[in-house]
């Protein structure tokens, strides 16, 4: 960057003696060949702080990418990665933290040479979604058409959040060349300094618990809502708070579901208290994501679990009024949704085959946000997956665009490789945001117009969105854009 | 959606595909059918109508029972075929969201003489819902049997919360204390439509044409106020369980509810025809006196 005429020298009645020398030093650091680190600074191409999904990803892209595969790489976790690598259950169990993957996403984890470390036999891929009001009863519904059925149309892929990272470590592990770093925090992180080896004030530098300090050539921060790496790049993140919490469960049903094993159904009802989804995992088995207010999702985390289970079927079945009434009972729920459902007109093959069991101990709550960054990148930052934004989960889009940010940014990581150019300046780092920012911001706004659409009763808002929903069923055109929009196969937008 | 529906589209011959395209809501009921193909009944007693039906039959009643107000059927029917779409779901929905109201719905208990013995209400104490309630049944002579059942609502359910309400009607005369001429009738209904908005109720309200001036008057400065004040503030009276309040002084009911008793209608009448009488007099007594002179 620096001009070969600016040298101190000349500069002495401009610029402090103090500087001058600072300047000087700076000079000598010019080859970065020659860096030798001090004793306890290590210094990485890339520092990668969060090993969840979207940190793993990162790491099995850039090191099976050839261009990228020579760079100094280090993963910072600070839970211990021991029960991911371990992660099995019996074929008849699952675990409650689920996700769709679209085929866009499982194409991207397919050619990172991951999804084949997957275990795949607990993927439960579906190709149907209904999805209703559950004010009008009004519905519309996702189908893959029969002629591409064969030949692996789906609309998402369902799968344990374990399931994936463990596939993604496996994949990271077998590449080798990945400084994995468990069990440690980051302490603090701070730029560095200009030391006699080289000048890193414009680095971060990240010292864990255990006093180990590591420079970044690119710190990478895919460490969640309450981002460290966002907060030391001084990027605000911006939104509010839903007021909902999302309860999710692994519950068994009465059978494979009504399509069988070859043709699963997703379903989802728009609540006024938010919507409630039951996806399909293999065999008898569902994943269910209730968005609710916080008082009804303690309640129902308290309730015993055939009143739970009582309750999860009457969400897909009762009036908004009966649920309402239900949520009052302190028990005593399936005695009440058993007699109400001798009144309430549903018809049993559009909505999920009958809840039979709740997997022990899977019912759990997490509360629902929307935030998104400023902006996704800095000087020699770069933010990924929840730490640029935060969603609600009623589209399942989460994890997909964390997956869209690892697959730009590791285009941008190797461009600037390919052409020579540092991959931590800003600059270079631009079109990783610009690829990013508005598609996910659209979509974030998208997410969220629509639960405040379906958040309410009133009569004129259900007649209106009622209309609309059903026009956009009958338009086949229309249908087929959301729908590939929605499996990120669709018209680039933006 | 029902079997039903499946079974009557299935019938018609149309393409699966096109029924299941159509089939998208939750509705019970076919929205559309002909009257070559009338469906089954949903319930005992029960008449499907088409809407054009419907309507004719909600313009026929409330003209024809305007121009007769004794025929009781003809005001059922006009509330059967104004009860949907939305009142009468409002009101069913009223009943889901209150306890009293649900074992109402699940009991399902009907007023008739069979199920209320009238020798035990007799024995009520003087101020008791059940001892005032078979003291309107004795003066004007009706019995509970009077009732028609409900034939034209489709939702089984429904139809029954239509039955409830016309059952406790007079159960309602008891409550307020209002009487049942035509005056009483009237600002009852008010109060009923502030309540349970049904719209029956409102419409028999068009029949204050009917009223004498003096009854209009009245009807407009005293008892609608009233009927629309408490009818709005006070609880739904549908999830009253009257069989078992029969025992309870009506004043403590009211309270409850959040009713207060009008002015006595029967003691403004007195006083009102008590008054003309005495001004007639007057005028008949200065008359002769003019005309002596």
């Amino acid at each position: 960057m620096k001009s070969p005429n600016l040298r101190p020298r000349n500069l002495g009645e401009y610029v402090c003696s103090n500087c001058t020398r600072q300047l000087r030093r700076q000079r000598r650091t010019y080859a970065t060949t020659t860096l030798a680190s001090p004793s306890n600074l290590d210094i990485y191409d890339i520092v990668c702080v969060g090993g969840g999904p979207a940190g793993l990803s990162l790491l099995a892209a850039l090191r099976s990418n050839p261009l990228t595969s020579r760079l100094r790489i280090a993963l910072i976790e600070s839970q211990s990665l021991s029960p991911t690598r371990t992660f099995s259950l019996p074929s008849t169990q699952f675990s409650n933290r689920c996700s769709s993957l679209t085929p866009s996403s499982v194409r991207f984890l397919k050619d990172i040479g991951a999804w084949q470390h997957v275990q795949r036999e607990r993927v439960q891929p579906y190709s149907e979604m209904r999805v209703w009001d559950g004010v009008s009863g009004t519905s519309i519904d996702f189908a893959v058409p029969e002629q591409e059925m064969g030949v692996g149309g789906v609309v998402a892929y369902m799968n344990e959040n374990l399931n994936l990272t463990q596939g993604l470590l496996r994949r990271v592990e077998e590449l080798g060349g990945v400084e994995v770093i468990e069990g440690e925090t980051v302490e603090n992180i701070r730029l560095g300094s200009d030391t006699t080896n080289g000048d890193f004030s414009s680095w971060p530098v990240l010292r864990t618990n255990s006093g180990r300090e590591l420079a970044a050539r690119l710190l990478v921060g895919a460490d969640g809502g309450n981002s460290p790496v966002r907060a030391f790049a001084g990027i605000e993140s911006r939104g509010w708070d839903y007021e909902r919490f999302g309860v999710v469960a692994t519950l068994k049903m009465e059978g494979e579901g009504w399509g069988g094993n070859a043709r699963k159904i997703a379903y989802q009802r728009f609540l006024p208290t938010g919507p409630v989804a039951c996806l399909p995992m293999p065999g008898n088995h569902c994943t269910l994501v209730w968005s609710t207010t916080p008082e009804l999702a303690q309640k129902l985390k308290s309730l015993s679990p055939t009143d739970f289970v009582a309750l999860v079927n009457a969400a897909f079945r009762l009036g908004v009024t009966d649920l309402k009434y239900l949520h009052t009972l302190e028990s005593g729920q399936e005695e009440e949704v058993s007699w109400r459902e001798q009144h309430t007109p549903f018809s049993a093959e559009q909505v999920p085959q009958k809840v039979v069991g709740v997997q022990e101990g899977s019912v759990a709550m997490f509360p629902l946000k929307f935030r998104h960054a400023d902006t996704y990148i800095g000087q020699r930052v770069a933010l990924i997956g929840d730490a640029a934004h935060t969603t609600h989960p009623l589209a399942g889009q989460g994890l997909n665009q964390g997956q869209g940010d690892v697959e730009a940014l590791a285009n941008t990581v190797s461009y600037s490789v390919e052409h020579g150019m540092d991959i931590g300046v800003r600059m270079n780092l631009e079109s990783y945001e610009s690829e990013r920012y508005a598609k996910n911001h659209l979509l974030m706004g998208v997410v969220d117009k629509l639960h405040k659409l379906y958040a309410t009763e009133n009569p004129g808002v259900v007649g209106i969105r009622s209309l609309g929903l059903r026009a956009v069923n009958r338009l086949d055109g229309v249908k087929g854009f959301f729908m590939r929009q929605a499996s990120g196969t669709g018209e680039k937008l933006l | 959606m029902a079997l039903g529906l499946n079974r009557h589209l299935l019938a018609s011959g149309l393409p699966k595909e096109l029924i299941t395209a159509c089939t998208t809501t939750t509705y019970q009921y076919p929205r559309h059918f002909s009257v070559l193909n009338r469906p089954l009944p949903n319930y005992e007693g029960h008449v499907p109508l088409t809407r054009l039906e419907k309507t004719g039959l909600a313009i026929g009643s409330a003209v024809y029972s305007l121009y007769n107000p004794y025929r009781a059927d003809l005001i059922a029917a006009l509330g059967e075929a104004t009860a949907t779409p939305y009142f009468i779901y409002r009101l069913r929905d009223a009943m889901l969201s209150d306890p009293t109201g649900r074992r109402i719905l699940r009991d399902r208990p009907r007023i008739s003489s069979k199920t209320l013995s009238m020798e035990h209400l007799r024995s009520l104490p003087e101020n008791s819902v059940g001892r005032t309630y078979v003291g309107w049944l004795d003066r004007e002579g009706v019995s509970p049997d009077t009732r028609d059942s409900v034939k034209y609502i489709d939702d089984e359910e429904c139809a029954y919360v239509m039955q409830r309400y016309r059952e406790c009607h007079d159960l309602y005369h008891a409550l307020t204390g209002l009487p049942i001429f035509r005056e009483g009738e009237i600002a009852l209904k008010a109060f009923e439509f502030a309540n349970t908005l049904l719209p029956m109720t409102g419409m028999s309200l068009a029949s204050v044409i009917t009223l004498k001036p003096t009854e209009r008057k009245r009807f407009f400065q005293i008892y609608l106020p009233w009927a629309m004040d408490n009818g709005v503030k006070s609880k739904e009276v549908i999830n009253i369980y009257w069989e078992e309040q029969l025992g309870r002084n009506v004043e403590s009911l009211r309270v409850e509810l959040g009713i207060d008793k009008p002015v006595d209608m029967r003691d403004i009448r007195k006083k009102d025809r008590a008054r003309r009488k005495a001004e007639k007099e007057a005028k008949e007594r200065s008359g002769d006196s003019l005309g002596i002179n």
